[in-house]
């Protein structure tokens, strides 16, 4: 097999080489470039939005653009500042953490990052046309429709946003794999470093909140191009169920980014502390519940639309509930200090103010889950506030940390601690100014999203205040920029471990060599490099840790798993829909009653269904290589999946002498959306089998490689269930 | 006009949720203060250190002990909460029937602006609300195109108007005065726009301008009828024309009446009713204060004042726009 | 409301059923420890107050969210307890020591198909109200309650090690049938269709429905209740045994005592 890179001299440091490249810590910071300069980028934006709020009655955006501003702002900083850093980080980091040569799909790797400027170019492409998005970054519905937004702007960033989806999905499947199949030997699951196991809830996270996005956009591009109406209230759809799918993946999403915080602070504060973190089970626990948590708490984003009292308090409880393993994380941190030898470099800096400004964050946070509280507060100023304190206050200030915690591993070289103290000074003041005074404004009755404010006293004071602090935030990133440029040219050679750091990536060199490691030390305790400098106070001695039982499952199995459960979420949520849409009594046109033929998909889905004991049978004829016998009956699978598309051609055609089409009522949008998804995913599995049928004849499939055949096996039984599900939804309506 | 109409409530159910945040900040000063003292404790201690410190790795009793605190913390802050939903949320939903509320409020969401009806009388205003004090009043909140939010912060909780979903609120003023409300929620170009002005007086005084109001909008339509045929008849001889049916030709010709309500004229209500527009404290949904010199302004150019907004540009002459005021503004 | 006395059913047929549990239990098990008499003792007296309570009178076909109730402590609260009440040497001892890796999966898939399939199959609206007016069936749905959640449990809390999930693959164990109950929790609290016609709008002979009805306990609102009921409760408790199974999987220590991995190599459960 091909070893990452061969196809390119690693000594040739050319732009080329950067581009074709599949080495983990390439393609890590590729991802950090991409996301600092789309921090600059909206970076700018929030400066024209604190520009146009500095005075009242300001006229230096015109509406339209202060709406096009904040909404490419929100979703600049969320898909392509803030899951592009993280993947950035846990791309280089993790690997070198647990010990691996590189991720466990380097080639997929590569194509997920490229997926992310390609999705940028989208979502930018847009001020071209004329029209930026402009309907919020959570666009909700029926205003992002086309009534209501008839330009193409709304377009570009539903397309922007499906394909750097795909991206994140794939680069979190990558680094789940990594982290359960490529662990060196002696690093047990219980021993990773805190990073790796939060980066690895953070990527379960990725993989099960994407796909409610996925499922949101999809309809809402289907109503805008092909006239359905899901989300638009006056031909029967509804405009809260954008909301629901929104928020189920817009809330996790806070912890797709919160989760990294907290797994860069706690890998920063014990080294900085002279000290193991205080209560390992506790934090890397409380991350895993947090996880679990996070799919629980969606509708707090809702407590203004009239949901009703039972569905209020439920959601009250669960939002009260997530705070209490943060809780547990803030606790642990501070009793990691305590007692420590604490060293004031500028990373332990940022990592102490994530700290306080996050636990500030938090509490507001409290204030919003107590729901009368919310219904006064919510979308004001103060909500601004609270959630720049969480993303800016603790998340940003954390990636500072982080930043200048590797930048010596992933550079060779130091950055400078005196340009670092004071773009930490600078931030800290900056930061506060803005967005602590905006509590204030918040109370004050100041609305979010606004392009101007009347001269109402005290309003023109603080908003001049808070756009003074963005100036102090603006210089800051550029004394961060100055500093990392002389630092990469002239800054002090780092050497292998210049933090007295404990986990792996401090035992190789740095830059670390291509393959990473020339040889690992042992591996018996959570910090293994510690236990190399300091053999006397090795943590093995003291604090015993689970042996690592050296099972390491198939990589591809785990990624095709975590696929089907992706894709599986996305066809739930495209099945509530429909059982929304069409559980109620009265839908005029078409049904399911009068316009399907059961008996005659009853067939079809027969048809489908024996193609997965088809498979199986394959599947053994591989395990046993009798490439003769697995050739016909792969062979015979791909038939049945083209016969069950062939049915699937002969209803829609069916449907659409009859004139029902997607647009017809709202059965026919659901029933096409569903049926219509599956089919794409039918074709995809036929495509892919096919495939895997020509390796078989060309001899690449033996029974070594079954796990590859095992893995598509995987995801062709998925698509046969999610049938299952699809026909007795949809074709015996069970929930009639 | 108060500074921070958070913290003065004028109105039970915001004193209610007044009451709770205060005590929320409380505690959460009260946390904020401990970690945040715990940590500078930690930092301070930790400072001239420069040795090994002891390896800790934690224990799970001091866990347990640590976080039993902010548990009970939690339970109390959902208990209190709990019971300030059951006494203040969906209960107009469930129950039309309970309290006294002879006074239905029927509120519209457009974008950008608001159109309030009255549900004992035939009045139908835009951008203000007429409430008498003491009276506990059941508000009907929809919206006729996107999401809007119905907030007055020193009155009652904020309500998200959506389409094809009504929502109930109660109102309850407690003292007289002129409250600031708004749209919360973000709905397209002029969100920033869309405000509205609430005038509390004593059941007596709103009596009165019920009565005035309704009295206002009889005379209206009768104006409207009785200038009328001489509207009509003069468009032939333009030069005998009043100022006033002058105005009203316009209003005819130019195409006002296919979106605006004028009592005895017309209904509809794409933009907001204009009967009693002299009545009114703002134009715009906030964006001008109203006076005769205001509108006149307004009708030369709204894209000037509120870009984006429904009403287009005419191009009226400044004769015109002195007619149409005329109009508008006359009984 | 709780005073009414005829609101309680002492004549319940449960004590019969309790009487015949702990004969069984004590004969077959001597030497019990104290918390598992306590385990034993606790789901007995959820037993009792499931149908002797009035949350028993309200379950017959008057309040949907006290017949959740009642589910819920026949499907999850009661097996846990007995499960926790089994010794687990004396139950050991019944098998042989070998790993029956066949036996662990088929009782895996059996508690996960079990413990959400039963929620679900038992809230199909016919089977919801037949299962509501028959007794016979009534006393069917219940025990079958009861016999899902013993199997549900088993894989995470039973008393023979063999057959136990491994940590991580017990934590999606839960999770993934902590979303069954939570989608179909969801369903039943925001559908504006009714889930089982026979609690819309009943009334019976002891006027309590009309003094709920007056209260602003509507059908629709008690519906809403009921959802949320399947939804937050059962979460709840499966979060809880995520904890408790964090816990087991962070304490591990000697390999001597890991509980060897049962679910084969092609189950998705299966992470470490």
């Amino acid at each position: 097999m091909l070893q990452p890179d061969d196809l390119v001299d690693p000594s040739r440091r050319n732009l080329f080489s950067w581009v074709c490249s599949v080495d983990h810590k390439r393609i890590g910071i590729m991802y950090m470039l991409l996301a600092v300069f789309f921090l600059l980028v909206g970076g700018v934006e929030a400066l024209l939005i604190r520009a146009q709020l500095a005075v009242p009655k300001n006229d230096l955006v015109s509406p339209q653009m202060f709406n096009q501003l904040f909404t490419l702002h929100g979703t600049t900083m969320v898909f392509l500042v803030g899951m592009p850093v993280f993947t950035g980080f846990s791309n280089f980091i993790v690997p070198l953490m647990i010990g691996a040569k590189d991720v466990a799909f380097p080639r997929l790797n590569a194509m997920s990052f490229w997926m992310l400027p390609f999705g940028a170019v989208l979502l930018y492409f847009s001020f071209f046309t004329g029209s930026a998005p402009d309907a919020g970054w959570f666009s909700y519905a029926p205003l992002s429709t086309k009534p209501f937004s008839s330009l193409p702007g709304v377009d570009y960033w539903i397309i922007g946003l499906a394909v750097m989806g795909i991206g994140s999905i794939s680069g979190a499947i990558n680094i789940v794999a990594t982290v359960m199949c490529c662990r060196a030997p002696g690093m047990s699951m219980q021993r990773v470093p805190l990073f790796v196991w939060i980066m690895f809830m953070q990527a379960i996270l990725i993989v099960i909140t994407i796909p409610p996005l996925n499922s949101a956009i999809s309809m809402l591009l289907i109503d805008r191009v092909l006239g359905a109406a899901f989300f638009e209230p006056a031909r029967g759809g509804s405009a809260l169920l954008w909301q629901h799918f929104f928020w189920m993946f817009g809330h996790p999403e806070v912890y797709v980014f919160a989760l990294p915080a907290f797994a860069i602070v706690s890998e920063v504060i014990p080294v900085f502390s002279r000290k193991p973190i205080y209560g390992y089970a506790f934090v890397a626990g409380s991350s895993t519940i947090i996880v679990l948590l996070s799919y629980t708490v969606w509708a707090h984003h809702m407590f203004a639309v009239g949901l009703g009292m039972g569905p209020n308090i439920f959601f009250a409880a669960a939002t009260l509930l997530i705070a209490l393993p943060t809780g547990v994380k803030i606790f642990n941190w501070t009793a990691t200090l305590w007692g420590g030898s604490i060293r004031f470099t500028t990373a332990m800096l940022f990592a102490i103010a994530f700290l306080i400004q996050f636990v500030v964050g938090g509490l507001t946070g409290i204030m919003f889950a107590t729901v009368p509280v919310d219904w006064q507060l919510t979308d004001t100023y103060f909500v601004v506030a609270h959630f720049h304190y969480v993303l800016v206050g603790g998340i940003v200030f954390s990636l500072f940390a982080a930043t200048y915690y590797w930048f010596p591993k992933i550079s060779g070289r130091m950055l400078s601690e005196r340009l670092g103290k004071l773009q930490f000074w600078l931030w800290l003041i900056g930061f506060n100014a803005t967005f602590g005074i905006q509590h204030l404004l918040g109370l004050m009755g100041m609305p979010r999203r606004v392009y101007t404010y009347d001269d109402n006293p005290g309003w023109a004071l603080c908003n001049g205040i808070s756009s003074a602090g963005a100036v102090f935030m603006a210089a800051g990133t550029l004394v961060l920029v100055w500093n990392i440029l002389k630092s990469i040219k002239s800054g002090a050679v780092a050497g292998d471990n210049p933090w007295e750091g404990f986990t792996l990536e401090w035992g190789t060199t740095s830059p670390p060599p291509l393959e990473n490691f020339e040889e690992l030390p042992e591996i018996k305790s959570r910090r293994p490099v510690w236990d190399a400098d300091h053999p006397d106070l090795a943590d093995w001695k003291t604090e015993k840790t689970p042996e690592d039982r050296g099972h390491r499952p198939a990589a591809a199995k785990v990624a095709a798993w975590s696929f089907v459960i992706s894709e599986a979420i996305f066809f739930i949520l495209l099945l509530v829909s429909y059982v929304v849409f069409n559980s109620g009594d009265e839908i005029e046109g078409p049904t399911a009653e009068t316009a399907l033929d059961v008996s005659r998909t009853g067939i079809f889905t027969f048809i489908l269904l024996s193609s997965s004991l088809t498979f199986w049978i394959a599947e053994r004829c591989l395990r046993k290589d009798k490439i003769g016998g697995f050739k016909l009956w792969l062979g015979l699978t791909i038939l049945l999946g083209c016969v069950f598309i062939g049915g699937q051609v002969w209803e829609y055609s069916g449907l659409f002498s009859n004139g029902i089409t997607v647009n017809r009522n709202l059965f026919a949008s659901t029933f096409f959306t569903v049926t219509g998804f599956h089919g794409l995913h039918v074709t995809g599995g036929i495509i892919v089998l096919g495939i895997m049928f020509m390796l078989g004849r060309l001899g690449y499939l033996t029974s070594k490689r079954t796990h590859v055949f095992a893995a598509v096996g995987v995801y062709w039984h998925f698509v046969d269930v999610v049938w299952i599900a699809v026909f007795s939804i949809i074709y015996l309506d069970v929930f009639k | 006009m108060s500074t921070f109409p958070l913290l003065q409530p004028a109105s039970p159910e915001a004193q209610a949720i007044f009451d709770l945040f205060i005590m929320v900040v409380l505690i959460s000063l009260g946390i904020f203060v401990v970690v945040t003292g715990l940590i500078v404790i930690a930092l301070w201690r930790g400072k001239a250190k420069s040795d090994t410190p002891k390896q800790e790795f934690g224990s799970s009793k001091s866990e347990i002990f640590w976080m039993t605190g902010p548990i009970l913390i939690l339970i109390w802050i959902f208990v209190i909460t709990t019971k300030l939903i059951l006494t203040t949320n969906a209960v107009p939903k469930i129950q039309p029937t309970d309290a006294t509320h002879e006074l239905e409020l029927h509120v519209t969401g457009h974008q950008w602006w608001w159109e309030i009806q009255y549900g004992d009388s035939s009045i139908v205003g835009a951008n203000e609300i007429h409430l008498p004090t003491g009276t506990k009043i059941r508000v009907k909140i929809e919206s006729a195109d996107v999401i809007h939010s119905f907030w007055i912060p020193q009155l009652a909780r904020k309500m998200d108007a959506i389409p094809g979903h009504p929502n109930y609120i109660w109102l309850q003023a407690t003292k007289e005065g002129v409250y600031e409300g708004r749209c919360a929620e973000y709905c397209g170009t002029q969100h920033t726009w869309m405000k509205f002005k609430v005038f509390v007086t004593s059941p007596e005084e709103y009596e009165k301008w019920k009565q005035e109001a309704i009295a206002a909008g009889k005379t209206t339509a009768t104006q409207v009828a009785k200038t009328a045929p001489a509207a009509q008849d003069a468009a032939s001889k333009n030069a005998k024309l009043s100022t006033k049916e002058a105005g009203r030709a316009i209003f005819m010709e130019e195409g006002c009446i296919n979106c605006h309500a004028l009592e005895g004229l017309s209904t509809p209500s794409i933009g907001p009713s204009l009967t009693r527009i002299s009545d009114r404290a703002i134009i715009g949904a906030g964006v001008l204060k109203n006076s005769q010199e205001n509108l006149g302004r307004w009708l030369k150019d709204p894209q000037k004042y509120k870009p984006g907004c429904k009403m287009p540009d005419f191009n009226l002459t400044d004769e015109q726009v002195k007619q149409l005021v005329t109009f508008l503004w006359s009984p | 409301m709780m005073l009414i006395p005829e609101l309680w059913n002492w004549a319940s047929l449960v004590w019969l059923a309790i009487g015949i549990i702990l004969l069984v239990y004590f004969v077959t098990f001597k030497n019990v420890k104290p918390m598992q008499r306590f385990a034993l003792g606790l789901g007995l007296a959820f037993m009792a107050i499931a149908f002797v309570s009035p949350i028993g009178y309200l379950a017959k076909g008057y309040v949907f969210s006290a017949h959740m109730i009642q589910h819920l402590l026949m499907l999850l609260i009661v097996p846990l307890c007995f499960i926790l009440a089994l010794p687990k040497q004396r139950v050991s001892s019944w098998f042989s020591d070998t790993p029956k890796p066949r036996l662990a999966k088929t009782l895996v898939m059996a508690g996960w198909l079990g413990g959400v399939g039963a929620m679900w199959f038992w809230h199909v609206p016919t089977f919801c109200s037949v299962s509501t007016q028959n007794a016979s069936l009534g006393l069917l749905r219940d025990s079958s309650f009861l016999l899902a959640g013993l199997v549900f449990w088993w894989p995470i809390f039973g008393p023979l090690e063999s057959t136990r999930l491994s940590p991580p693959s017990g934590i999606i164990y839960l999770f993934s049938a902590c979303l069954g109950c939570t989608l179909l929790g969801i369903y039943i609290t925001f559908t504006n269709s009714t889930v089982c016609p026979i609690f819309a709008g009943s009334a019976d002979s002891l006027g309590v429905m009309s003094k709920l009805q007056a209260a602003g306990f509507t059908p629709m609102v008690d519906q809403n209740l009921g959802g949320l009921l399947m939804w937050v409760p059962p979460c709840s408790l499966y979060v809880g045994a995520i904890i408790s199974l964090l816990c087991r999987w962070y304490k591990v220590l000697d390999p001597e005592s890991v509980p060897s991995p049962v679910v084969g190599d092609h189950e998705p459960a299966h992470l470490v």
